[in-house]
């Protein structure tokens, strides 16, 4: 008999309404490969926090399938959810049975392993957060290269899975037009149906202190909301 | 036929009284979308003007604007008033807008004081008129034990109706404009001439008593509406009259008396009856018909009655509950939406947002879905209205109910209500604890019992059998405490105008009610699951708690401590029910605070799930603040798990949103509280108010109440203008979980 993988959950959010269409539910799996300076949730890096059989965390989110109607369902997001894609792909089957679909919101930067793959074929939506915009920055801010992302961007595509990007634009990084045509020529390869920008914001930075962890921002701004309209509609006439 | 009926669909509503008969016959159901509403007129806006800067001067004049204290407030008191030469529905309540009576029925001293605290004294002509009276609150006073004092005194059982109006009897107001007086009076008079066939027991006796007041205050009705010039005595011809017959019944009845809610019922269905057949005879338009509702809806929101400081403590933000329920299915499955379902949503826009009337949508998941996204859209732009579930509630009540005050379901015009505020479950749980002594006084309250040792764990299994013991001694004296205040209030503050526009064999329902609810449950918890340790003081009595461990709080769809909330709640209303209550009524239960979840928290000491003494509960059903950490719809679901069997009275749930978290823009916010509120309402949950708006909202408008002077927020069964609330509760409801996306 085939050993049940265990999935190790940092928390739930159980109306993450904007993480996907319609009502999600978000699982926030613990793990990440990439040590990026401005994540938000430095408490998921480390696999760690609730053990949750594949059956059992399909029962919990079943739990809220009344909310669903025809365009809700879950969300794993993380941390890195793609480094659970062996328990995420137990539990889809259990989701599968019980009429809900699933959306993965990763940053790519997994290799593309057969259980990934499945992960990605199964899912209803992606959710792509690209990091940074060339291999030098994408290792400076985040501690790997940029290679697995793009494999992973190219997977999804030719597998016809619908495609949403996101970035987050932090003060001082990436906050520029000309940064964000280095990023639109990369995303407009995979032409996904919708790339959203994402203000830097400094919610998180408790998590650190908690942690004992140094801030590697510590003291920056959070994005003001201008900036973010004045580059998103930038966005918007450029894709 | 009579000419006022004429194209009404035949039915058994023309030999009978039977409203619901007429509308079901009659209405014409609505599936479309909101695009057929109109604005407000130029007369509507300059009356609404006035009315504007009368709450204006209201607010300014410290929440009183002006007080008559020459007269006793009743149907016949005043002369007619009028806010403007405009009015097109007649009818104030003295003789300005805004210009409060003195009701001292209920209780003298009560209102002598809120005139007091308002810098007025209350005329001789009126004390002399109570002088050799004996008030509702004295009769109270006479027959309560001193057990049931010392639980009032200490605050097991507070905000009880014993020195007020006990309000939330809802007056069939539709039948004085579909049957006129005349018939209304010739029906009551068969029903007494029927009684006196009977043999005279106390009951009939009592009965035919209440008839004969009854047909006393018709006879004022008919008089009142004559003195503003129209003829009630027979049916309404037309729309407007059948707006105008039906507000004045409601105005009667809030003149007569001054009952914490004064619900108007079910009534847009039925008004849109008039206006289709006018339409239909070319002798209304739109416009016309949206100018009636708007000019009705300002007269509600005009209504007002005079408190003391402490009631304000309780019920805060001055509310009157004009409830107004609209929507629903019938019990054949059709929807009950029509036009002027739409148009009453409209004021909201016309007249701005407003806390009254409470406009309450009894949500099916069958109504149309153009009319829940309208609510839906209403809810966002003005927070102002609340959702009621249709599909659980008609299982219980059929289809022509109404909602008093916030969550109370009643059948129009055949249930009354007894009103019995509520007792503080997570003070029972204290007292138990100390064995039968009050945790704040140290007074001996309940029967002597086992008292917990100091450092020593609580044993859950212990704890819960005494709990249970005590809860049940509590239940038996609420109940008999209950029957007490409505015995004096039934005799010395009858509701006689109200109870006319009832069948005459009323069916009764005694609403208790629960509050501490998520306190006493986490507290539960965490004697089950974590390690709790009580504290004494010098006084040998308990009076803090040692915590340690985590426990599963109520909130997070976690049944372990979900099904706690679920078996206290079950277990205190089957004890209720043991013991019988006054003129053989059916017990209920509510879980519902209205806003004295602060004033209940001010009177309980610390409690075992780590709330300090003091502390505010939760409002209603709602998990405390803060604990429900997996998000807006793991909270919703152990509200859901809450049984509405057994708390057929309501169980009420506040619930607040960011506007960011709930979508990226109008369409899709609206599309996803449809779904939320589809999603809740699904699994048999009872009530949400639902507020979408920042938390840095109400903080800016706390320091500057300028900023947003018509700024309306939903509290707990109920919407208040937030400028109106003191600064403590201001404070509770910004603590309050707000659910956001980090």
């Amino acid at each position: 008999m085939k050993t049940e993988q265990y999935l190790y959950v940092h928390s739930f959010e159980s109306m993450a309404a904007l993480d996907g269409e319609g009502i999600r539910y978000g699982v926030f799996l613990t793990g990440c490969p990439l040590r990026c300076v401005y994540c938000h949730n430095p408490d998921t890096w480390t696999v760690a926090g609730a053990p949750f059989t594949p059956k059992a965390l399909a029962d919990k989110i079943r739990r809220y399938k009344p909310y669903f109607g025809d365009k809700g369902g879950v969300t794993f997001s993380g941390g890195e959810p793609l480094l659970s894609a062996a328990g995420i792909n137990e539990t889809a089957l259990y989701l599968d049975g019980y009429g809900i679909k699933y959306a993965l919101d990763t940053s790519g930067c997994v290799p593309l392993t057969d259980d990934v793959k499945t992960s990605v074929s199964g899912a209803e939506m992606i959710i792509c957060d690209v990091k940074m915009w060339d291999d030098e920055t994408y290792l400076k801010y985040t501690g790997m290269d940029m290679a697995n992302v793009l494999d992973f961007l190219e997977f999804v595509t030719d597998s016809g899975i619908r495609l949403w990007i996101r970035t987050v634009i932090v003060p001082g990084i990436n906050d520029s037009e000309e940064i964000l045509d280095r990023y639109l020529t990369i995303i407009s390869r995979f032409n996904p149906e919708k790339y959203e920008l994402l203000g830097f914001h400094t919610m998180g930075f408790f998590k650190y202190e908690n942690l004992g962890i140094q801030n590697p921002l510590e003291g920056r701004k959070p994005l003001d909301s201008e900036t973010l309209y004045r580059l998103q509609s930038y966005c918007n006439t450029k894709l | 036929m009579r000419s006022e009926w004429r194209d009404f669909a035949d039915g058994v509503w023309q030999t009978e009284i039977n409203v619901s008969n007429f509308i079901k016959k009659n209405y014409r159901e609505y599936g479309g979308d909101s695009s057929f509403l109109e604005g407000p007129t130029d007369r509507t806006k300059r009356v609404n003007g006035i009315v504007n800067d009368l709450l204006i001067k209201e607010n300014e004049n410290g929440g009183v604007l002006d007080i008559d204290t020459e007269h006793v407030s009743s149907l016949l008191s005043y002369r007619p008033g009028f806010v403007s030469g405009e009015d097109i529905i007649k009818g104030l309540q003295t003789e300005k807008p805004l210009c409060r009576a003195v009701n001292p029925f209920a209780g003298f001293r009560n209102a002598e004081q809120a005139c007091k605290s308002y810098g007025y004294e209350m005329s001789v002509k009126v004390r002399e008129h109570f002088d050799y009276r004996t008030t509702h609150n004295d009769g109270v006073f006479r027959a309560y034990t001193d057990t049931m004092k010392k639980a009032r005194h200490v605050g097991l059982l507070t905000g009880l109706p014993d020195a007020y109006g006990r309000g939330r009897i809802v007056g069939d107001y539709r039948r004085i404009a579909l049957y006129g007086m005349d018939f209304l009076i010739d029906e009551k008079k068969k029903d007494k001439t029927a009684l006196g066939e009977l043999d005279m027991s106390e009951e009939n006796i009592h009965l035919m008593e209440d008839v004969a007041k009854q047909l006393e205050f018709m006879g004022q009705l008919i008089q009142m509406a004559k003195e503003y010039g129209c003829d009630i005595t027979r049916p309404a011809s037309n729309a407007y009259e059948a707006v105008q017959w039906l507000y004045f019944g409601y105005l009667g009845a809030v003149k007569e008396q001054n009952g914490a809610a004064n619900s108007i019922g079910r009534i847009t269905t039925f008004l849109d009856i008039y206006i289709e057949r006018d339409f239909a005879e070319g002798t209304l338009t739109e416009t016309e018909a949206q100018e009636l509702i708007d000019d009705l809806v300002i007269k509600l929101r005009l209504v007002r009655h005079l408190r003391t400081p402490e009631y304000n403590d309780l019920f805060a933000g001055d509310p009157t509950w004009v409830t107004c329920s609209e929507a629903g299915v019938t019990t054949e499955g059709k929807s009950m939406v029509t036009k002027t379902s739409y148009r009453m949503l409209q004021t909201l826009y016309n007249l701005g947002s407003s806390a009254e009337p409470n406009i309450t949508i009894l949500w099916s998941q069958n109504l149309p879905k153009p009319y829940k996204e309208f609510c839906a859209k209403v809810s966002i732009d003005t927070d102002s209205i609340q959702y009621e579930n249709d599909d659980v509630m008609r299982r219980m009540y059929g289809d022509d109910y109404c909602i008093a005050c916030c969550v109370s379901a009643m059948q129009v015009g055949k249930q009354m209500q007894f009103f019995g505020a509520r007792c503080n479950l997570a003070k029972v749980l204290l007292m138990s604890l100390n064995g039968g002594k009050d945790e704040i006084y140290g007074e001996q309250i309940a029967p002597e019992g086992k008292v917990y040792d100091e450092g020593e764990p609580l044993n859950y299994n212990e704890v819960i059998k005494s709990f249970k013991s005590y809860a049940s001694w509590m239940a038996r004296l609420y109940v008999n405490t209950m029957n007490v205040i409505h015995y004096m209030h039934d005799k010395y503050a009858y509701e006689r105008l109200m109870m006319s526009l009832h069948d005459t064999n009323v069916k009764r329902l005694m609403a208790f009610g629960i509050s501490g609810l998520s306190v006493l449950t986490d507290s539960l918890s965490a004697i089950k699951y974590a390690k709790v340790i009580p504290i004494k003081d010098e006084r040998g009595i308990i009076v803090d708690y040692k915590t340690e461990g985590n426990f599963p709080k109520y909130g997070n769809d976690d049944d372990r401590v979900d099904d706690i909330a679920r078996d206290v709640t079950e277990f205190f209303y089957n004890e209720l029910c043991k013991t019988p209550a006054y003129r053989n009524a059916k017990h209920t239960l509510s879980i519902l605070t209205i806003t004295s979840n602060v004033m209940y928290g001010r009177k309980t000491g610390s409690t075992p799930d780590g709330r300090a003494a003091g502390e505010p509960f939760a409002p209603g059903a709602n998990p405390m603040h803060g604990r429900d950490c997996e998000g807006a719809l793991a909270s919703l679901n152990s509200v859901a798990k809450l049984s509405y069997t057994c708390c057929q009275d309501g169980i009420s749930n506040t619930f607040s949103i960011t506007p960011e978290t709930l979508g990226t823009d109008m369409d899709d916010r609206v599309n996803k509280l449809v779904t939320m509120l589809d999603g809740y309402f699904v699994q048999d949950a009872h009530h949400l108010n639902v507020n979408v708006l920042n938390r840095e909202k109400l903080v800016a408008a706390m320091e500057d109440p300028t900023l947003y002077p018509s700024l309306t927020i939903r509290v707990s069964g109920y919407a208040v203008n937030f400028n109106k609330l003191t600064r403590e509760k201001q404070e509770e409801v910004i603590d309050r979980t707000f659910h956001c996306k980090m």
